[in-house]
């Protein structure tokens, strides 16, 4: 039992994991920001198109709310 | 049964190391003879549609440059030209540069798929695939035609941004389909004759280290002859103006004189990085004409 305690002592003595170095933090919230950069720039990329494709009346026109014609 | 795990370091790859994969410099000749492809194309394409292809296509472009880095590490550390990329210099892991490779690739063809059309998407898939895995992979390590043959995949560019422009293909992007085509064996040959060396070292069968300085001097000589006519076709075909035919007659006429000296050339390699730096010039002068040919109509049409 005592073992076990002493076990999990020097466990939590010691930080667990990678400890990264100052060299490879900055290197990582580098890229972060840049991935973080890019998905933005993807998710205007989508939203300007989407304005494109539908047009700005494309909700909001007659279309929309006209009754579809059936015939007898 | 035991089970090891290799340990692995925390990346230290900064984002110029992402974008040093990427190969800026290919990217940009890609870009620009997109643009020309897709400005040529009949009719008219929204500037955000038009972006949105030219952005796809220069991220499809830059993803092929990362996975030819990844698969080619090992030959990239032997040579000199190359041995300061990211991966021999041990920036960048094979392992992150062939994730990063494939997820813009997939990203690039779908995003240019749903968002243009699929036809360009198709052509922008093809493109990455037979720069990977038929130039990359099977022909540069086995034939001294690989960058013949291989230079297909660099030519494509301007199909694929007429293909987004219009949704279909024409006689007239094949035409610069093979200015391109024909352009990149005597580029490339002229920079492999003074670095056979470093080819050599690496066990890369280009021509001059395989059939010797001599027939790649002739080679070049023969394609050269092939592309300063393919230049001037858009003008003699009637898809460009006299100004442009002249120009490109005149600046065809500079390429064979280069590549005539480099065949004449016995001792060092002055007409060798002559010609590869004049080749450069030749291409790019030659797609800004024919974009600088398309502007006045254009412009007269969008305003008419």
């Amino acid at each position: 039992m005592s073992t076990v305690t002493d076990a999990m002592n020097e466990q939590e003595r010691q930080p667990s994991g990678i400890k990264l170095t100052e060299q490879q933090l900055r290197a990582r919230r580098a890229r972060s920001i840049a991935i973080a950069l890019a998905l933005g720039a993807f998710v205007i990329v989508i939203f300007a198109v989407t304005m494109v494709k539908l047009g700005s009346g494309a909700l909001s026109g007659d279309d929309y709310m006209r009754p579809v014609q059936t015939t007898k | 049964m035991s089970v090891t795990f290799a340990r692995v370091e925390p990346s230290i790859a900064g984002v110029g190391d992402y974008i040093a994969l990427m190969k800026p410099r290919v990217m940009s000749l890609v870009v620009f003879t997109a643009l020309v492809g897709l400005m040529v194309a009949p009719g008219h394409v929204h500037p955000v549609i038009g972006f949105v292809a030219l952005l796809c296509i220069t991220v499809g472009a830059g993803a092929a440059g990362a996975l030819n880095m990844w698969y080619d590490a090992d030959i990239d550390a032997r040579m000199v030209r190359t041995a300061a990329r990211p991966i021999p210099r041990g920036r960048v892991t094979p392992g992150e540069a062939a994730g990063f490779g494939f997820t813009l690739a997939t990203f690039a063809v779908v995003t240019l798929g749903l968002l243009v059309n699929v036809l360009a998407a198709a052509l922008l898939a093809f493109t990455i695939f037979f720069y990977v895995a038929i130039y990359t992979m099977w022909l540069k390590r086995s034939t001294p035609q690989n960058i013949v043959i291989g230079g297909a995949a660099g030519a494509l560019p301007p199909m694929i941004g007429w293909a987004a422009g219009t949704g279909s293909l024409a006689i007239e992007p094949v035409l610069l389909f093979l200015i391109i085509f024909f352009w990149t064996p005597p580029h490339f040959w002229a920079l492999s004759l003074y670095r056979s060396e470093d080819y050599a070292r690496a066990g890369i069968p280009m021509l001059p280290v395989v059939a010797g300085a001599a027939e790649t001097r002739r080679q070049i000589l023969l394609y050269t002859l092939i592309l300063a006519p393919l230049g001037v076709a858009p003008w003699l075909l009637g898809y460009a103006g006299p100004v442009y035919g002249a120009a490109a007659a005149l600046i065809g006429g500079v390429l064979i004189a280069l590549a005539l000296r480099v065949c004449r050339e016995r001792e060092g390699h002055r007409a060798s990085k002559q010609l590869f730096g004049f080749s450069i010039l030749y291409l790019f002068l030659l797609f800004a004409m024919l974009l600088i040919d398309r502007i006045p109509g254009a412009l007269f049409g969008h305003f008419a």
